[in-house]
């Protein structure tokens, strides 16, 4: 179907009064959109809507406790920004990780979330950093917002909890507390270009030779990039010697809901996470 | 007085000619092309994978504003079939035989138009059931592929043994066979200490060019038609289009425009440039067809995959006394020259290292699968894949060390095979000898087996693997020759007018610098033409790694005639005899003083404008001094043959299977270096393409489709993951090949996936069978090994 | 019909005006509209990398882009850069090192391989490999392409005012 009308708007209420008309696709960074609409699997709606105007989408910078990420980040900027450097190192990590220097330039961090692929490489750092999606609508005339953990806001392979008429507007992330340590895996059969045949983060408090408050997330294992609760449960508080790493990767292997695709086999990537979520323990126990 | 020192151009490092065009973005590759009035052109592809057309409807798109022509097959009567099995027509009427099958063209306004087109065409199937699988095609009752009333085609004329079927091969769905045999394997049996059996299996993978397939169509008002094709092979293309259309030869040209990636990829005729053809004389204007990505992923030609069975064996000492091996080769729906990859195979079965007695048996079997071409090896990767895995075996079977047992069994120069092959040079121990000790190949084997027990996680091996393949062209078709035509101006430019295309492996280059080597003068005073086959001469086109041997050799030929009448009037102008003189840097020198006596241009320019004018213009035809096989295949069927050796260092991680090319050390028997800068890059391409076939790429085919039609899925090397290289020359100075030069685009390609099969057996002590070594692979080989040894 | 939109973006130094369709990509743009064909289709969906151009200060590819979104912006193709002193330094050393074969990947490469130098005047060898793993070769095998760009980035071919 082709697009009939096309906006540019420059402020945010704009925006959400075109996206209160309905039929509307967004346009951010187009990095996925584009390829997607050129092969067919995706139509466009009758408006196409193009945010990168709207200013509260932009920039990285403290605030409420943490960090706001504006959905239009690029993972060119998360890549190279100090604060999350400083801050949330994981998630520098998997943005290096990211395809290539031309596709970190262009896809944006609320592209990204907004996809929800259950492979997205960016999610995974997010979910172990209990990041939240800020959302923004018009519903009755003024704008509103609100904030969903991102743990709860993917329900399904490209599915998101955001309504056809709230816009992403940011990332929430709270400045995790003294003792924070986090590890970032991502496997593929190439450093770029790839779309993850797993990944992994690893994030909590350590505290002696265990980890407290502990967040695991699995990324292409499951049909959404998946907070691992059963080997939260396993992990957290256990004394991290060699039998207990086993059992938590264990728990881990057995938790995880991998499908066979062309790029894995379930029980491979059952495989992977077992091997992988040891190795990563053992890192942070011997650290 | 001026004196001028003999300067060559031999093994230097030259730039080649069209890189500051490409560099700048200004060459115009056919996608680039534009026609006056040119209408664009999209084909609309089976969705099943075998089934009947009960009836296709066109009405709907051609009523689509924009659109000027939609055909099908019952719009092209006189089409005839094409490919070397004459079992395929461009348009498909009755049956389709694979996902890839045309069914309908059409051509319109733009390429928009044109797909939406598509969409309204309605195609009516009756589906039959799929076959997939060779074994089970081969088995008695399976659906018959071929069914048509086809009256059985004469072989096609290039072909010699290894006919095409007929009709009754045909219901039992076999589209080829192959038979060799030397000497008598019972008795190589009889005399072995050691046999190894085993059954390899190699994939599909596909060429990738980064230019995807693409061509344009015209008619002259006088019905002459004009090609702007990509094709490998222009003088046999433009022969094939007459009988394809029914068309007289001399009616049709060809234009190359320069090509963006060949691999033997266009070595054959496809339906889509038929198509484009009728497209264009459906409308009276020119067409243009490009494939998309995807388009070219399902529908261009693949590497041949074969399930392939081998037996060795040797004696105590390491002598090598048999192989017997059998091929099943998945030939897909229609026969291309994948099918006669068995004509490279049985040449490394049977001669690479000294073999007395060898049996070769091939049956490529009609499938519902995607077909194969050719693809830089031509089928010489799968065979050496085999032959070096089981030299290992062998010598781990009888104690002997693995490089000593390839050593023994090296053939020398001056040998000739039992299949009739004379290896007038042959640098394969040297090539041994060097590759295994620029590498350290001896010391960090023997560490990697002693280690293989350690329970590290990352583990380090070293492979070796040699390789034969022709390097002096292959006699398969009539003639193996090429025709140069050479003029030099009046201010000592030369054009050289060549059949030999330049298909970015920088043949242009190489042609250019024999030329000004004959001749004395700069390479920017060579004008090469190559793409036009209204002006060049003919040649067979390139395929075999013989460009440079046999397109240099008639460019040497043309450049001494012209050489010899240049000395010949400047004897007459100076009264010296002609044999003191020479050509160096734009001059005529006195031999052995190098004294300059007169300019050439001058020279000529005084030739041109005298009495007797003349002008310098040149020809020669070159025909290798090889011959065909007869119908044994047997014969020496190229004026050269190459070697190359390979060792290659992995490191593999066992807890993911990730197997890293650490490095690749490689020892290349090429008679001679011409163009050192061009050389290495083939070697360093050839090496990256090795590495994939072996790694990292899979044409992931299941039920006839192919699931990973795109680059996220079918994964290319990218920069951060190519080894370390190391690359040793071995020059062997053949005395046929130019200037001592023998051919090597194939060869770095050839003996990756070998070595590395070895590299990895070394590090891990697991030996795998299977293309490709992907992580998930490699891991399920070290699960599955740690598990029978547990059993045990 | 499809819908169409009026852009003015300055391309190559030149201010510029199109009308685009909305739907349309700007590597679509760039060949079928402005006609200029040193910039590739080789996939599509920015996988190779051969369609690389730089956007204000950025490479990114262009399939992936929408043209509209070109609006007020400075983009820069391979046929911008044979005034560029980098990218003149850049050309020359591929012609030299041998890092040009068919040459279909080579307008991509370069104008990625500006890009970086512009941003790791001095790169590694691991640094280029990196910089360029967005953009694929089928021929060279990459060495002589990682070749020219080091040779470029000795020949004080960094960013910074002519």
């Amino acid at each position: 179907m082709p697009v009939e009308q096309y906006w540019a708007p420059a402020s945010l209420p704009a925006a959400l009064e075109h996206l209160r008309g309905g039929d509307v696709t967004i346009l951010a960074g187009g990095t996925d959109l584009m390829p997607q609409s050129h092969a067919g699997r995706v139509t466009f709606k009758r408006g196409l809507l193009n945010v990168r105007r709207v200013p509260e989408l932009h920039g990285i910078a403290p605030a409420g406790g943490g960090i706001r990420i504006g959905a239009l980040c690029t993972i060119s900027e998360l890549l190279h920004d100090p604060l999350v450097h400083a801050h949330f190192g994981i998630l520098a990590e998997a943005c290096d990780h990211f395809a290539s220097d031309q596709l970190r330039n262009a896809a944006t961090i609320g592209g990204n979330v907004c996809n929800a692929s259950p492979a997205g490489d960016t999610l995974v750092p997010l979910l172990a950093l209990d990041g939240e999606a800020e959302l923004a609508s018009k519903a009755d005339g003024s704008v509103e917002r609100r904030r969903v953990p991102l743990a709860d806001f993917f329900v399904g392979p490209g599915k998101t909890m955001r309504a056809p008429d709230e816009l992403l507007c940011a990332i929430w992330l709270p400045v995790p507390p003294a003792g924070f340590t986090a590890r970032f895996f991502k496997f593929g059969t190439r450093p770029a270009l790839d779309i993850a045949a797993i990944s992994i983060s690893i994030a909590g408090v350590r505290s002696r030779s265990t980890l407290t408050h502990a967040r695991v997330a699995f990324g292409a294992v499951a049909p959404v990039p998946m907070r691992a609760l059963r080997t939260e449960a396993a992990l957290e508080g256990t004394p991290l010697d060699e039998a207990g790493i086993v059992r938590i990767a264990g728990v881990a292997r057995d938790e995880v809901r991998p499908i066979d695709d062309v790029r894995a086999s379930a029980w491979y990537r059952r495989e992977l996470v077992f091997n992988m979520t040891r190795r990563m323990l053992d890192d942070v126990a011997q650290a | 007085m001026k004196v001028i020192e003999k300067e060559s151009l031999i093994g230097k490092r030259i730039a080649k000619l069209d890189a500051p065009e490409k560099a700048s973005g200004k060459t115009r590759y056919v996608h680039d092309l534009d026609l006056s009035g040119q209408l664009y052109a999209r084909i609309l592809r089976s969705t099943r994978v075998h089934a009947r057309i009960k009836r296709i409807d066109v009405s709907r798109a051609r009523a689509l504003p924009g659109v000027h022509a939609v055909l099908t097959a019952a719009d092209v009567p006189y089409q005839r079939p094409l490919g070397i099995g004459k079992d395929q027509l461009p348009l498909k009427g009755d049956k389709v035989r694979s996902r890839r099958d045309e069914i309908a063209a059409v051509a319109a306004e733009s390429e928009a138009v044109a797909n939406a087109a598509l969409a309204l065409i309605d195609v009516e199937y009756e589906d039959l059931p799929p076959l997939t699988d060779p074994a089970e095609a081969l088995m008695p009752g399976a659906p018959v592929i071929h069914d048509e009333k086809m009256p059985p085609q004469a072989p096609h004329e290039s072909l010699k043994p290894g006919e095409p079927g007929d009709a009754e091969a045909h219901r039992h769905n076999v589209a080829m066979t192959f038979d060799y045999a030397q000497g008598d394997v019972a008795v190589g049996e009889a005399e072995s200490d050691v046999i190894v059996d085993d059954w390899f299996r190699l994939h599909y993978v596909t060429h990738c060019c980064m230019g995807v397939s693409g061509v344009i169509a015209e008619f002259d008002p006088s019905g002459n038609l004009t090609l702007y094709s990509n094709t490998q092979v222009p003088f046999l293309h433009k022969r094939e289009f007459a009988e394809i259309l029914g068309m007289d030869p001399g009616r049709i040209r060809i234009i190359q425009p320069p090509i963006g990636g060949g691999f033997g990829s266009k070595l054959d005729i496809y339906p889509f440039e038929p198509i484009c053809v009728f497209l264009a004389k459906a409308t009276d204007r020119p067409v243009k067809l490009v494939f998309s990505r995807e388009e070219e992923f399902v529908a261009s030609p693949t590497r041949q995959p074969v399930l392939l069975r081998l037996r060795s064996g040797a004696k105590k000492d390491g002598t090598l006394t048999f192989r017997v091996c059998e091929t099943l080769h998945d030939n897909g729906a229609y026969t291309s020259w994948g099918a006669t990859t068995p004509f490279v195979m049985m040449q490394t079965i049977s001669s690479l290292y000294r073999v007395p007695h060898c049996k070769y048996h091939t049956t490529a079997v009609y499938t519902n699968n995607p077909y194969a071409g050719s693809f830089r090896g031509y089928g010489n990767l799968q065979a050496t894949f085999a032959v070096e895995q089981q030299m290992d075996k062998l010598a781990e079977a009888l104690g002997i060390d693995p490089l000593d047992m390839r050593l023994k069994n090296a053939q020398d120069p001056g040998e000739t095979t039992p299949q009739g092959m004379h290896f007038k040079t042959c640098g394969l121990k040297d090539c041994l000898t060097q590759a295994t000790a620029a590498s350290h190949w001896r010391e960090k084997h023997r560490a990697a087996i002693a280690a293989q027990k350690a329970p590290t996680r990352y583990k380090r091996g070293v492979g070796v693997a040699s390789m034969l393949h022709v390097g002096g062209g292959a006699k398969i078709y009539p003639s193996d020759g090429c025709g140069t035509i050479l003029k030099i101006d009046d201010f000592a430019h030369v054009t050289l007018i060549t059949g030999a295309s330049e298909i970015g492996q920088g043949s242009e280059t190489v042609l250019a610098q024999l030329v000004c080597e004959e001749l004395g003068i700069p390479l920017d005073a060579v004008t090469v033409v190559n793409n036009d086959t209204d002006i060049t001469p003919w040649d067979v086109g390139v395929h075999a790694s013989r460009t440079t041997f046999i397109g240099g050799n008639s460019a040497i030929g043309a450049a001494r005639k012209a050489k010899a009448k240049i000395l010949a009037a400047a004897a007459k102008v100076t009264g010296l005899p002609e044999a003191g003189l020479e050509l160096r840097a734009g001059h005529i020198v006195r031999t052995e003083s190098g004294e300059a006596l007169m300019n050439l241009a001058k020279l000529l320019r005084s030739l041109h404008f005298s009495d007797k004018a003349d002008l310098v213009m040149t020809t020669h035809y070159y025909e290798p001094p090889s011959h065909h096989q007869d119908k044994a295949f047997k014969g020496d069927v190229s004026a050269a043959y190459a070697w190359a050796t390979q060792v290659v260092e992995v490191e593999v991680d066992t807890e993911t299977g990730v197997v890293r090319l650490v490095k690749v050390t490689g020892a290349h028997d090429v008679g001679r270096v011409l163009n050192r800068l061009g050389i290495e890059g083939q070697i360093e391409g050839g090496i990256v393409m090795g590495q994939g076939y072996a790694m990292t790429e899979e044409l992931i085919v299941q039920d006839g489709i192919v699931r990973n039609p795109g680059f996220r899925d079918y994964k290319l090397v990218t920069a951060p993951e190519i080894p370390e290289m190391d690359i040793h020359f071995i020059e062997t100075m053949d005395g046929e090949g130019p200037q001592g030069a023998k051919g090597v685009g194939e060869a770095p390609a050839i003996c990756v996936a070998a070595a590395t099969a070895n590299a990895i057996c070394n590090a891990t002590g697991v030996r795998i069978y299977e293309l490709p070594f992907t992580p998930e692979n490699v891991y399920r080989a070290l699960v599955a090994a740690r598990a029978e040894k547990a059993a045990e | 019909m499809s819908l169409k939109r009026e852009i003015g973006f300055v391309l190559n130094g030149i201010r510029t005006r199109a009308t685009v369709p909305v739907e349309m990509s700007t590597l679509a743009m760039l060949r079928e509209i402005v006609g200029l064909t040193g910039t590739k289709y080789a996939c599509g969906e920015g996988e190779c990398g051969a369609c690389t151009i730089i956007v204000d200060g950025l490479s990114t590819c262009a399939c992936l882009m929408f043209a509209v979104d070109c609006e007020e912006r400075t983009l820069t193709t391979i046929e911008g850069l044979v005034r560029d002193p980098v990218g003149e330094k850049l050309e020359q050393a591929f012609v030299d090192c041998g890092a040009v074969q068919c040459g279909f990947c080579t307008p991509g490469m370069v104008v990625q391989a500006k890009h970086l130098l512009e941003t790791h005047p001095h790169p590694t060898r691991a640094e280029i490999e990196r910089g360029i793993e967005g953009n694929l070769c089928r021929c060279t095998g990459y060495v002589k392409i990682i070749d020219a760009i080091e040779k470029a980035s000795r020949n004080g071919a960094q960013g910074g005012p002519r």
